[in-house]
């Protein structure tokens, strides 16, 4: 006997609204289906009626958690329609903020996870120290979500001495620390007996379904947008793509605690390397006919902007691919024969940031698998006359 | 790059490299499932990132992004705006459903064997036949109603 179960668009599990439909045989998920578009916000439409620079704070806030990593990826693209190049101390101080903000997104996510896997303790230890992480984006500028520094040239606020000092203690503080979760990840018996062997993806079907980012490197594909395509200063860095092979999410965590222990390398050494220079360069009002692809390896994955210029001060076309996107396909897959319980799990795995599925409520008739869909007024017209006769509570009348 | 042109002889429109590890290469749409499969294949190109569709006046262009280890491949067709049909690549590269879903929501390419063709962004409440990618589209609010206002 198979049932369906819509999960979302608001549900209690999931933190962002997303519909998933599961078909499940008692306690085992034989299918999932998805649906986006609870929420699209047209950005790509907006974007063609903005010009250049409004665009940067309007790419800036497709996400609340990778701002940044869009908004960079959209100047890159931009940069190189104008034919400039940012001086060597902007692209560093810039790049510094994109590792910053993968440790504090992959922080961010740990704790989520713990959270999930019912180890509070874990998610309160990780999210303390995510603040050290959150306070140096504050101070290097002057925001804590939407930093803000990009601009077309450069970027907007330069650094100091003390602001230096203070960026190697906190990554001193943290990089003892995540080693320490580390070591909990991998050895903590109840942790890994939860994550093992969950939402598994085998490598085929990972680069079947075009996976990216941690999913995929867990299922043992070594690939990153830093390292194949290496923009402004990654070829300048030393660091090595982590990888795992147990390609469920017991190795999604054990990827995303290296990378930012391979973070914590990248932003001391960009930190010493810091050139002494400008911050920015002049950028022409209006780029030359032409198109681009700019690619930036975001906490989640790639992230890809076609950009297409017609030569005028707004962009022809910008289409943005954010990474969520490209792993439902693989999600899909993880969810089939996994447990309900595993679902919110599963989907915390991808690490989702999302802002899409449906607009209604759908009813399932469980006997006949027969749909409705109930608009609004329906559920009101269905709520009153339920309601009409039975007792509010201070009218009741208390038997002693 | 010189191996690519010697494969596809006959079947490239267009072979342009404008920046380091940026490709671009054009072709007839009735060749796109052979080419992608070829790239796929051949050349190693298994991730699309993502299907771009754009909207070029008469046409519609569509760029295939695909992501290497040494090279971003973009493949690009034309499909004329008056009967916009393309193939399906899924049977290549299954991860690229939802990219072609949202090219169907979003300009009305008709994407001729998707194995699913159900709106993916768009609400189920939208009228048919609306794509608002397409530069001919413009939002119009319609006037607000708030149910028991006094008019």
């Amino acid at each position: 006997m198979k049932f369906q179960i819509p999960i979302g668009p608001q549900h209690p599990a999931l933190k962002e609204p997303l519909g998933l439909k599961m078909t499940i045989e008692g306690e085992v998920i034989r299918d999932a289906d998805i649906r986006l578009g609870y929420n699209h916000r047209g950005i790509e439409k907006v974007a063609e009626q903005k010009n250049w620079i409004q665009n940067i704070y309007l790419m800036e806030r497709i996400c609340g958690i990778c701002s940044h990593s869009h908004a960079t990826c959209y100047v890159q693209g931009a940069e190189k329609l104008m034919g400039i190049m940012p001086p060597a101390r902007a692209l560093y101080i810039r790049y510094m903020v994109s590792e910053l903000e993968r440790v504090h997104s992959h922080l961010l996510w740990l704790g989520v996870a713990g959270h999930e896997a019912g180890f509070d303790s874990f998610f309160m230890y990780v999210w303390r120290d995510r603040e050290i992480v959150m306070d140096l984006l504050e101070l290097i500028s002057g925001n804590r979500v939407h930093y803000a520094i990009n601009t077309i040239g450069g970027v907007r606020r330069d650094l100091d001495e003390s602001q230096k000092t203070k960026i190697l203690e906190g990554i001193k503080t943290l990089q003892k620390r995540s080693e320490y979760y580390l070591y909990i990840g991998v050895n903590e018996p109840s942790f890994v007996a939860r994550l093992a062997g969950v939402g598994y993806l085998s490598k085929e079907q990972a680069m079947k379904l075009c996976a990216t980012g941690p999913t995929a490197k867990a299922s043992g594909i070594d690939r990153d947008v830093r390292k194949e395509d290496p923009y402004a200063v990654y070829d300048e860095l030393e660091f090595d793509i982590a990888v795992a092979d147990t390609c469920d999410v017991l190795g999604r965590t054990v990827v995303r605690i290296k990378e930012i222990l391979q973070s914590y390398t990248m932003i001391e050494q960009m930190v010493k390397k810091l050139p002494v220079g400008d911050i920015t360069v002049k950028a022409p009002r209006r780029p030359k006919p032409g198109e681009v692809v700019a690619r930036y390896e975001a906490p989640r994955g790639e992230n890809i902007h076609y950009i297409k210029s017609n030569g005028s001060d707004r962009p022809e076309r910008l289409k943005v691919r954010a990474p969520t996107l490209a792993n439902y396909a693989a999600t899909i897959e993880m969810l089939k024969s996994g447990f309900i319980a595993d679902i919110p799990l599963i989907f915390a795995a991808i690490d989702p940031c999302i802002c899409c599925a449906e607009r209604s409520v759908v009813l399932v008739d469980a006997s006949s698998g027969a749909e409705k869909t109930v608009p609004m007024s329906e559920l009101r017209r269905l709520g009153i006359e339920r309601h009409k006769n039975s007792p509010i509570k201070r009218n009741l009348a208390w038997l002693y | 790059m010189e191996n690519l042109k010697s494969k596809l002889q006959g079947r490239i429109l267009e072979l342009t490299n404008p920046d380091k590890r940026r490709i671009f290469l054009r072709v007839a749409p009735v060749e796109l499932l052979n080419t992608v499969r070829l790239l796929h294949d051949e050349y190693g190109f298994w991730f699309v990132s993502t299907i771009s569709g754009l909207d070029a006046g008469d046409d519609f262009e569509i760029l295939y992004h695909f992501a290497g280890k040494e090279t971003v491949l973009n493949l690009r067709v034309s499909v004329p705006k008056t009967d916009p049909r393309i193939d399906s690549i899924t049977p290549v590269i299954p991860g690229a459903i939802l990219y072609e879903r949202e090219l169907q929501d979003m300009f009305g390419v008709v994407v001729d064997g998707i194995p699913d063709p159900r709106p993916l962004l768009l609400s189920d409440d939208w009228p048919a036949g609306q794509h608002p990618l397409r530069k001919d589209w413009t939002f119009n609010r319609p006037p607000e109603v708030i149910p028991g206002a006094k008019s």
